[in-house]
């Protein structure tokens, strides 16, 4: 059971569009920029375009819970569905951040030295840190420490973004908690 | 308090090896991560286990330390 087999399983859910767009986010998309960290109870968020919407907007995994059965996966979590050892969590496109990270992410490949490649769709580390930003919780700003340190992360790209979504003031507040200074453009 | 300040070393050499070992890791292939983030799950799988079962089992007092 690895992480790179469960990556496997939403590219074929892809393919077999039982999602739409997609692409890993979170400690998993950080994994592609910094080096890894520590994470108590890893689970792999995919941000997905595309359930199935009800008229009174509530939104279904139906679809991707049927595509995962047919493909032998019926456990679930108390954090999302149990694939290859592993929770992974099905995010709506919640935000036009989120909507934006979707549309501009790359394609990484997870397969091993000598394997066949294997691509799969990952947030730009931009949008990764903005993602973070917004939730604000500890570990999410010491992610984005991270990014800074390990210069892992393009700060004209990064201003791009932050100033599109409106969050330059959360990033400088967060300057200031890290008590750093503002690497970005004019500060 | 006697009136001496004491010398402390200069650690901002290992500091700066650390941040360069963070950055060496940071260039490591997606794979390759990806195998050091599952030994780091095997090695913390023991305490997420102890953490359900406390939770299961909430008024169970963990063992005495001697």
């Amino acid at each position: 059971m690895t992480l790179r087999k469960t990556i496997e399983v939403v590219t074929q859910l892809a393919a077999k569009r039982a999602i739409a767009n997609y692409a890993i986010a979170g400690a998993v998309a950080a994994l592609n920029y910094i080096e890894p960290m520590l994470t108590e109870d890893p689970d792999i968020p995919v941000s997905v375009d595309g359930f199935e919407k009800r008229a009174s907007g509530l939104l279904l995994l139906g679809p991707i819970e049927k595509a995962l059965a047919q493909m032998g996966y019926t456990e679930r979590t108390n954090v999302g569905f149990k694939i290859e050892g592993w929770p992974v969590q099905f995010l709506p496109v919640a935000s036009p951040l989120d909507e934006e990270g979707l549309e501009q992410a790359i394609e990484i490949d997870v397969a091993e030295p000598g394997e066949a490649p294997l691509k799969a769709r990952c947030l730009r580390a931009e949008h990764v840190v903005a993602t973070a930003l917004t939730i604000g919780r500890l570990k999410d700003l010491a992610r984005i420490q991270a990014f800074l340190e390990q210069d892992a992360v393009d700060f004209n790209r990064l201003q791009s973004v932050l100033e599109r979504h409106n969050l330059m003031a959360a990033w400088s507040e967060f300057c200031l908690k890290a008590a750093i200074k503002n690497p970005l453009f004019g500060n | 308090m006697d009136g001496h300040r004491t010398q402390y070393p200069d650690n901002s050499e290992i500091l700066a090896r650390k941040a360069e070992g963070r950055r060496e890791n940071a260039r490591a292939t997606f794979a390759e991560k990806i195998a050091i983030l599952e030994r780091m799950k095997e090695r913390v799988a023991p305490i997420v286990t102890a953490r359900e079962a406390r939770r299961a089992n909430p008024g169970r007092q963990p063992p005495a330390r001697v």
